[in-house]
């Protein structure tokens, strides 16, 4: 295990495993509970929502809902279901359209905002939450608890992955108590989880000296590109979104497709890291392959985290292997982890403090009063 | 004797296994005598009836869903509305059938067969035989 550096995200990464067991265990019981049959049934559109990491985990989690429970599914941000989505798509039968907002502090003004337009229009909102008291858990009409034990503060890393488990852990519900498939098959996914703590507890070492290495190499790096299609993309956006909230150095994301439209075409690659999310199940793969093949060509430096292997993916590029999931919806539980330990090691090698410790121009985000101080308007 | 049978079921499926039931008697070489068949199952029965029309079977499944229908309501919600009900099924069917043995053989009627109930499924199911001399 690499201990030259180290920083509280780092210690996050590495608390992973077993905050997943205890989760699991906590949250597993509480979301059989949470709606009950005549809600699921009810139920005939879902909407996730979310900002920040929130908003990466509806992102992730949406092919979950999608596919398991059989039910049209979007996932929105906060700002486009608060200002801009049409009152009739919120508008629905008793627990219909069910609206899903995961944050774990529950204070940011946005979801706030978006849940209380939501309830106004009809739509049953649901918040999962560690805050029942914040404004989110008071405007909801229906509260999931999450308990994640404190830890020291960093870029959120725990807290998006209980994120990623509560929902996973619900769509799976849905879909079991709508007969999708049977208690077993409902089981099995669950079981799944149940063990991946494990499982990423013993490959956690390999995963950490192999991003060790690329950190290195690219820590004078000003900035970086992340890429990946479907949920892959939505792990690429939260990667980008801890490399800014770790290092403060440019960081975009965009899907496989539109990177051969935009971000291929960015200047001086010698110092750009390039960050590709490659699930070897993920529907976009085959896209994600000709851009990697593509990137190989023009030099980029390159890092590529998959469950499979650089032959697999036909590439000669450095991969970092996260373990493989029977399910390809348990796949972004386990992919966020390398991106968590770049941005970590960059963040110690540097001596980041992380949101450039909201002191001088950044005071004004101090105690996340950037996100919780904004006027709340329902439209 | 007790003897172990597994099953693989489907979807409400009611599955033949008077053969095996007969089999285990014969084995168990007890000549006068009971046997008890019995599902270890919350959401499965057994039941006798006639083996000679499979539509029957799903005769025998529709009336139970009617007078159980799996329904969103139930106060058990920590499974799923399938599962409720055939806790209720399960219940009023029972889980096991006690059949009598002599000559080696069990006194079955000429149209009787037994089988197994699924109330839910497709499923990984058991069931035991008991052949008690007496």
């Amino acid at each position: 295990m690499n201990t030259t550096y180290d920083c509280a995200m780092r210690r996050q990464v590495m608390s992973l495993p077993q905050l997943l067991n205890e989760q699991y265990a906590d949250l597993e019981p509480k979301i059989r509970t949470v709606l009950s049959f005549q809600e699921i049934y009810s139920c005939q559109r879902i909407i996730l929502t979310g900002c920040g990491d929130s908003w990466a985990a509806a992102m992730a989690m949406k092919p979950a809902f999608e596919q398991l429970t059989g039910l049209k599914t979007e996932a929105i941000p906060a700002l486009e279901l608060s200002r801009f989505t049409p009152e009739k798509l919120l508008k629905g039968s008793a627990y219909s359209p069910l609206v899903i907002v995961v944050s774990n502090s529950g204070g940011a003004a946005r979801l706030a905002e978006a849940v209380l337009r939501c309830n106004r229009y009809g739509a049953f909102t649901l918040a999962i939450t560690g805050k029942p008291e914040s404004p989110l858990g008071i405007h909801a009409k229906r509260i999931l608890p999450l308990e994640v034990p404190r830890f020291e503060s960093a870029p959120g890393t725990r807290s998006y992955m209980v994120a990623l488990l509560a929902l996973f852990l619900l769509a799976i519900r849905m879909g079991e108590v709508r007969a999708r498939y049977t208690m077993d098959a409902a089981g099995a996914y669950r079981r799944e989880l149940k063990g991946l703590g494990q499982k990423l507890e013993s490959s956690l070492p390999q995963m950490d000296e192999a991003v060790r290495q690329i950190a290195a190499s690219w820590k004078d790096f000003p900035a970086f590109d992340y890429i990946g299609a479907g949920s892959d993309y939505a792990t690429a956006w939260y990667g980008h979104a801890k490399m800014l909230e770790a290092t403060g150095r440019y960081a975009m994301h965009i899907n496989s497709e539109e990177w051969f439209h935009l971000n291929c075409f960015i200047k001086e690659i010698e110092q750009l890291g390039t960050i590709v999310v490659a699930h070897t199940e993920n529907a976009g793969l085959s896209r994600t392959k000709e851009m990697l093949a593509a990137a190989v060509r023009m030099g980029r430096k390159l890092m590529v985290v998959t469950d499979g292997t650089a032959e697999e993916l036909g590439i000669e590029a450095p991969c970092i292997q996260v373990p493989k999931t029977d399910s390809p919806y348990a796949a972004p539980l386990m992919l966020f982890v390398p991106l968590c330990l770049l941005a970590a090691d960059l963040m110690a090698m540097l001596g980041e403090k992380q949101c450039r410790g909201q002191e001088g121009p950044w005071e004004f985000c101090k105690g996340a009063a950037g996100l919780k101080n904004s006027e709340i308007i329902v439209v | 004797m007790l003897k172990k049978f597994e099953l693989q079921t489907g979807y409400n499926e009611v599955i033949n296994i008077t053969d095996q039931v007969k089999e285990a008697v014969q084995e168990s070489g007890v000549k006068s005598g009971l046997c008890l068949v019995f599902n270890p199952h919350t959401t499965a029965s057994m039941t006798v009836t006639s083996f000679w029309d499979p539509m029957g079977f799903e005769d025998l499944q529709d009336e139970i869903c009617r007078l159980i229908p799996t329904k969103v309501d139930f106060k058990h919600q920590h499974d799923t509305p399938q599962d409720a009900a055939g806790h209720v099924k399960s219940s009023l069917m029972g889980v096991e059938l006690c059949f009598i043995v002599e000559d080696g053989k069990l006194l079955l009627g000429g149209s009787q067969g037994i089988f197994f109930l699924e109330f839910d499924g497709p499923r990984k199911r058991k069931y035991y035989v008991k052949v008690i001399e007496g």
